[in-house]
C-alpha cells in the first residue's frame, strides 16, 4: 500500500529526512544486537580464556564442540524439551481459544485470567514451581496424594524425568497464554457464517472443528508453532533458576552451556556453543518470516 | 438437544480446568505469603497467618528487596519510554516519508527479536566491562532499548497505518514540517497505540533475565527477577515466605496492569508478535 509502484524515484532531501527518522532505531539495532552477534562469530574462531593470550585458532572450538557429549546432550534435551513441551502448549492453547471464542459470561474476565502466567516474570514464578515441586511439602505432591493420583510423593526435581516434566509443565503455565492469544486471534477471523452453514446442515461440533475451523486455523497454529519453537529453543530463565540444569546436568539447555562457559572466563568455547544455537534459530526464523507473510499484511 | 448438552458440559470443564490451572501456582504464592509456614500442606505443619513475611523483606536490609524493586521499575521504564520514542521515529517514517526498502527494514527487524540473547551476551559483557559500565543501570538499559525496539516498532507500524493520510495533507497545507507533523498531529491522535506499545515494552524487560544476571553483580544495578531468583537464606536453608511475599509484592501490579488494560495487551501481542 505504501510502496507505490510508480513512485520509484526518491529526492535526496525526501530519503535524508526519512533516514534521519530511523536512525536512532538502526543505530541501537546495530550497536547492541547486530555486533555483538559478529563479534560473537569472531569470538568463537579464538582462543579468549581469561588470563591467558588471545589466539587465533580458525574452526577449533567448533571441533571441539563437535565431540562434545557434554554439548550433544544440552542440544538433544533442548530439542525434546522443545518438542514435548511445545506440544502440550498447544493442546491447551487451542483448547483454551475454543472455549474464549465463544460467548461465555465473564468472557473478558477470563482474558485477562489467561495472561496472567504470562506476565509474571519467568524467574519469579520459577520460585513458585520450586516451592510447588518440594519433595515434602510442595503443592504438586499434596494434590496428587490428596487425589490418590500416586501413594509415593514425586520426587520432582531430584530425578531426571522428574525434572523433566517439573520444566515441561513450568513452561507449558508461561507460555499457554501467548499461544491462547494468537490463535484466538485466529479464531476470530473465522467467519461464524462458515460455521452457521455447517449448523443448518447438521454437522456435529467435532465434525464442525476437524472439517472446518482446524483447515482454516492452520496457518496461525503453524506460525504460534514455529513462533514458540523459536522462543523455546533458547530457554535459560526457567532452567537456571528451577533446576539449575541438574540433576547432575540432565537438563541443562544449550543457552545454559554456554552462559556456564561465558560464566567460567572462556569466551571463545561460549561463543561457538552460542553461535551454533544462533544458526539453528536464525534458519527458522527466516521460515517463520517466510510463512508468516508479514510484508504482505502489513506493506 | 443432545448436542447442546455435550457441549455445555466440555465448555464448562474446559473453562474451570483453564482458569485453575492459570491462577492455582498464583494464589498459592499469595497463601504462602501469608502463612508461618512455608510447609503448611504436610500433616505436622500448621498454617498460622502472618504479616511477618511481608514485614520482614522491608525491614530486612539484607535481602535488598526494595532496591531490587526500585532497579527494576527505573531500567524497564526509561527503557519502554525511550524504545518507543525511537520506534514511533522509525515507525513514522516507514508508514508516512518515502523511503526504499520498507518491508526489508521491518522484516529485518524482526528477526532480530528472535536471536537467542545468548548469542550477544559474551560481546556485551566484555563490552560493558570496557565501558566500565557493570553493575550500573546504562549497563541495563542501552540493551534493552534494543531488546525491546523490534517489538514496538511491529505495534506502531501497524498502529500508525491505520491514521487516515489526510491528516498529514491538512499538516502540510498548514505549513508543517515532517517533524510538526509528527508530534503535533500523528503522536497525539497516536496515544493509544503508544500507550500499548509501551505497556508490552515495559513488561518485556520487566521480565528480562539473562542481561540483568550477566551485568550485574549487586543490589546497586540488579533487578527483582534475579534478586528473587538468587534470593538465599543465611543459613542455607531457603527463606520461601519471604521469596513468596517478594513474588506477591512484585507481581500484583503486574496482575492488575494486566486486569485493567487486557485489550491493548492483546492487541499489542498480536499485531507485535504475529501477523498470522
Amino acid at each position: 500500500m505504501i510502496n507505490n509502484k510508480l513512485k520509484k524515484t526518491y529526492t535526496i532531501n525526501e530519503l535524508k529526512g526519512a533516514f534521519l527518522f530511523l536512525l536512532p532505531l538502526i543505530l541501537f539495532l546495530l550497536l547492541f544486537i547486530l555486533i555483538p552477534i559478529v563479534g560473537t562469530f569472531i569470538t568463537s574462531g579464538f582462543r579468549d580464556v581469561s588470563f591467558l593470550e588471545k589466539k587465533f585458532i580458525f574452526f577449533d572450538n567448533y571441533k571441539t564442540l563437535f565431540s562434545d557429549s557434554v554439548f550433544w546432550h544440552d542440544f538433544g534435551f533442548t530439542v525434546v524439551f522443545v518438542i514435548v513441551s511445545v506440544s502440550l502448549e498447544m493442546l491447551l492453547g487451542i483448547s483454551f481459544a475454543l472455549l474464549l471464542n465463544q460467548y461465555l459470561p465473564f468472557r473478558g474476565l477470563l482474558r485477562a485470567v489467561v495472561l496472567i502466567p504470562w506476565a509474571i516474570p519467568v524467574a519469579i514464578s520459577a520460585r513458585i514451581w520450586e516451592l510447588i515441586y518440594n519433595y515434602h511439602y510442595g503443592l504438586a505432591n499434596y494434590l496428587i496424594m490428596q487425589l490418590g493420583i500416586s501413594k509415593e510423593p514425586i520426587n520432582w526435581l531430584g530425578t531426571n524425568i522428574g525434572a523433566f516434566f517439573a520444566l515441561v509443565l513450568s513452561d507449558a503455565w508461561k507460555t499457554t497464554p501467548f499461544v491462547t492469544i494468537i490463535l484466538l486471534t485466529g479464531l476470530q477471523a473465522i467467519p461464524k457464517e462458515i460455521h452457521n452453514q455447517a449448523k443448518v446442515d447438521r454437522a456435529h461440533f467435532f465434525q464442525r472443528f476437524y472439517k472446518i475451523t482446524l483447515p482454516l486455523l492452520k496457518p496461525v497454529i503453524v506460525v504460534a508453532l514455529l513462533f514458540r519453537t523459536i522462543d523455546g529453543l533458547r530457554i535459560f530463565d526457567l532452567i537456571y533458576v528451577l533446576t539449575h540444569g541438574g540433576p547432575g546436568g540432565s537438563t541443562s539447555s544449550i543457552s545454559l552451556y554456554g552462559y556456564k562457559y561465558f560464566l567460567s572466563g572462556d569466551f571463545g568455547y561460549g561463543s561457538a556453543i552460542s553461535v551454533s544455537l544462533f544458526i539453528v534459530a536464525f534458519a527458522l526464523s527466516l521460515l517463520y518470516i517466510k510463512i508468516g507473510r508479514f510484508g504482505k499484511e502489513i506493506l | 438437544m443432545k448436542e447442546e448438552k455435550v457441549k455445555i458440559i466440555i465448555t464448562l470443564t474446559v473453562a474451570v480446568f483453564m482458569v485453575l490451572f492459570c491462577l492455582v501456582p498464583f494464589i498459592y504464592m499469595v497463601v504462602t505469603s501469608l502463612s508461618k509456614n512455608p510447609d503448611f500442606l504436610s500433616l505436622q505443619s500448621s498454617f498460622g497467618w502472618t504479616f511477618g513475611n511481608y514485614k520482614n523483606i522491608f525491614t530486612a536490609r539484607t535481602l535488598h528487596f526494595f532496591e531490587y524493586l526500585r532497579n527494576s521499575i527505573i531500567v524497564s521504564g526509561v527503557s519502554a519510554v525511550v524504545a518507543v520514542f525511537i520506534a514511533s521515529l522509525a515507525a513514522y517514517s516507514i508508514t508516512r516519508l518515502s523511503l526504499p526498502a520498507k518491508s526489508f527494514i521491518l522484516l529485518f527487524t524482526l528477526s532480530m527479536s528472535m536471536f537467542p540473547q545468548i548469542s550477544l551476551v559474551g560481546y556485551l559483557f566484555s563490552l560493558m566491562t570496557k565501558l566500565g559500565w557493570i553493575n550500573t543501570y546504562p549497563a541495563l538499559i542501552f540493551p534493552y532499548i534494543a531488546w525491546i525496539l523490534p517489538l514496538s516498532l511491529w505495534i506502531l507500524v501497524s498502529y500508525f497505518m491505520q491514521l487516515p493520510k489526510e491528516l498529514d495533507k491538512a499538516a502540510i497545507v498548514d505549513g508543517c514540517s515532517t517533524w510538526q507533523i509528527l508530534y503535533r498531529v500523528i503522536l497525539p491522535v497516536a496515544k493509544p497505540g503508544l500507550f500499548s506499545a509501551a505497556l508490552l515494552a515495559f513488561i518485556f524487560a520487566f521480565n528480562e533475565f539473562m542481561f540483568a544476571l550477566m551485568f550485574t553483580t549487586d543490589y546497586t544495578a540488579r533487578t527483582i527477577p534475579v534478586g528473587i531468583a538468587l534470593f538465599q537464606g543465611l543459613h542455607g536453608e531457603i527463606p520461601w515466605g519471604n521469596i513468596m511475599a517478594a513474588a506477591t509484592i512484585t507481581t500484583i501490579p503486574i496482575v492488575i496492569l494486566v486486569l485493567i488494560f487486557q485489550k491493548n495487551i492483546i492487541q499489542g501481542l498480536t499485531r507485535g508478535a504475529v501477523k498470522g
